[in-house]
Formats: structure tokens, C-alpha cells, sequence
């Protein structure tokens, strides 16, 4: 189980270099066609962070292993982003992760732990582009 | 349509979005699409042993609808905050509807500021994934 004197702690810095082909592929997968998502001046669809965000974060791993979460009952609960601009292929950010809070709650089967996890994105000029809210549920085994 | 800033107001309904039904090839396409590797979406054998009847949908999945729902209403660049909390499961077959309400209009500066309740549901009519947003109308 997470221990709550991991809260506030760093998942570690990492970049991203968004891809338009990836963008594009994203977009198809979710069947979206709109016209902003493909080409080489596109910006990606509001959901994309979640394509880049956790290999950009790969450095945290160590720190997030250390959370002791049940993984064969692991799921995302809840996802949040609050967007400064939208993201643009070509530009580099930079994402910082922490550990934002952990608490518990009874289940039906068992008691749930709560890990949430905070991520921001700055561009090259230093300016923040979206942050990102994880909430991730496993029940403890 | 997009929403118009000037005539928008609380209780109005955001236009619907149909997508699907989910096929179980969208769900192959979306995983790598997204880096998640999990074969619980892919693999019905995987997701049997977890304790499902089958694979089902990525909640992303459901939320990047909902996402191309919020830009289709409010324009590329004008939604500020998007929240979505997975609460029940879309299996394959679903017919996933994104719809929303508006709940607050306010102006602040140049934008009109319109918050609103959002949800896809299935041709059951239950809510599957439940959440809001905060749009930015120019005005």
C-alpha cells in the first residue's frame, strides 16, 4: 500500500517532441477528422498528453514503483487537464510530475487506494502550455 | 454548430456526438495510438483472467470523444479545462454519445466563459464516463 509520506514527492523531469505523424495517428484512432489535427502546422487533440506524458515521465518509474500499487487491479479513475494553449507539432515540452496526494477509501471488494498524480508542461520559452491531473485506483490485494 | 457566445445560456444542451459502435479493431488502433500497451482491451482471454467478461473500451478513448465533442462545440483552442471520471465500463458494440449541458455563463475580458456538465452514454442511455468542462467563447 502507498505510503502518504510519498505525497509531494517528484516524479522526475522529461521531454517530449511532438510528432506530427503521430498527432495524426492519434487523431484517426479516435476517429476524429477534424482538419487541425493533420499536416505540418496541426495541433494536437485535447487527449493526446496522455500519448506522450507517461514515456516522457519514464525517469519517475523508480519512484513510482516505490508506491507499491496492486497493478493487476490497477485503473485510471479520473483525468483532468487545464490547457494554457493547445499543443503544437514541432515544439518541445518539458513535463514535471509529483506524487500530488494518496488516500483510501472502503470498496465493495476490498479497500481502494487513491494515488493522484500531477504533471505540467512547459514549452521552450519557459511558459506552461496544460496540466494534467491522474487519479489511479488499485485495490490493495 | 459551435456554440454562439453571444446567445449561449445555462441549461442549453452542447450538440451531440455520435461515435461507434465500438469494434474491437478501434480498440487495437487506439492502444499504440496512445502508448498504453494493456491487452485488456485487446485480448478477451487477458481481460477474463482479470475478472471481465471480455476486453473493453479505454477510458481515454471514451474521453478523446468527448474531447473531439468540447472542440466541435467551442472551436481548437478555446476549451480551458476538461475533467472526465471513468465510472462504468463501454464494451465493444456500444454506441457512444457525447452530450453536455451548460451549467454557468460568465464574461470575463474578451471571452465569454461557459462551464458545463459532460457525459458519453451508450443506447441504454447509461452514463459511462461523467465529467465537465470550461470552454472560452470569444465574444
Amino acid at each position: 500500500m502507498p505510503s502518504k509520506d510519498m505525497i509531494g514527492r517528484t516524479l522526475g523531469t522529461g521531454s517530449a517532441t511532438i510528432d506530427a505523424e503521430h498527432v495524426a495517428a492519434f487523431a484517426r484512432a479516435l476517429g476524429d477528422t477534424n482538419p487541425a489535427y493533420y499536416g505540418p502546422g496541426a495541433t494536437a487533440p485535447l487527449t493526446y498528453p496522455i500519448a506522450f506524458m507517461t514515456q516522457a515521465m519514464a525517469g519517475g518509474m523508480d519512484t513510482f514503483l516505490e508506491l507499491g500499487l496492486n497493478f493487476m487491479t490497477l485503473v485510471h479513475g479520473e483525468q483532468e487537464f487545464e490547457y494554457l494553449r493547445p499543443v503544437r507539432v514541432g515544439e518541445t515540452l518539458t513535463l514535471t510530475g509529483r506524487i500530488a496526494d494518496i488516500y483510501e477509501k472502503a470498496g465493495s471488494s476490498g479497500t481502494l487506494d487513491f494515488v493522484v498524480l500531477e504533471t505540467e508542461a512547459r514549452d521552450t520559452s519557459g511558459a506552461p502550455v496544460f496540466y494534467s491531473r491522474n487519479v489511479l485506483i488499485s485495490r490493495r490485494s | 454548430m459551435p456554440l454562439d457566445a453571444t446567445s449561449v445560456h445555462v441549461g442549453q444542451e452542447l450538440p451531440p456526438l455520435v461515435k461507434g459502435p465500438i469494434t474491437r479493431e478501434m480498440l487495437r488502433e487506439y492502444g499504440p495510438a496512445a502508448g498504453d500497451p494493456n491487452p485488456i482491451h485487446v485480448d478477451d482471454e487477458f481481460a477474463k483472467n482479470a475478472g471481465y467478461p471480455g476486453v473493453f473500451a479505454h477510458g481515454m478513448l471514451s474521453m478523446g470523444f468527448l474531447g473531439e465533442f468540447l472542440v466541435n462545440a467551442a472551436g481548437v483552442g478555446n476549451v480551458r479545462k476538461f475533467r472526465a471520471r471513468f465510472a462504468k465500463l463501454t464494451w465493444p458494440g456500444d454506441v457512444v454519445t457525447c452530450k453536455g449541458t451548460v451549467t454557468a455563463v460568465r464574461d470575463e475580458d474578451s471571452v465569454r466563459v461557459v462551464d458545463c456538465e459532460i457525459w458519453t452514454e451508450t443506447q441504454t442511455g447509461e452514463r459511462k464516463v461523467v465529467g465537465s468542462a470550461t470552454l472560452a467563447l470569444p465574444r
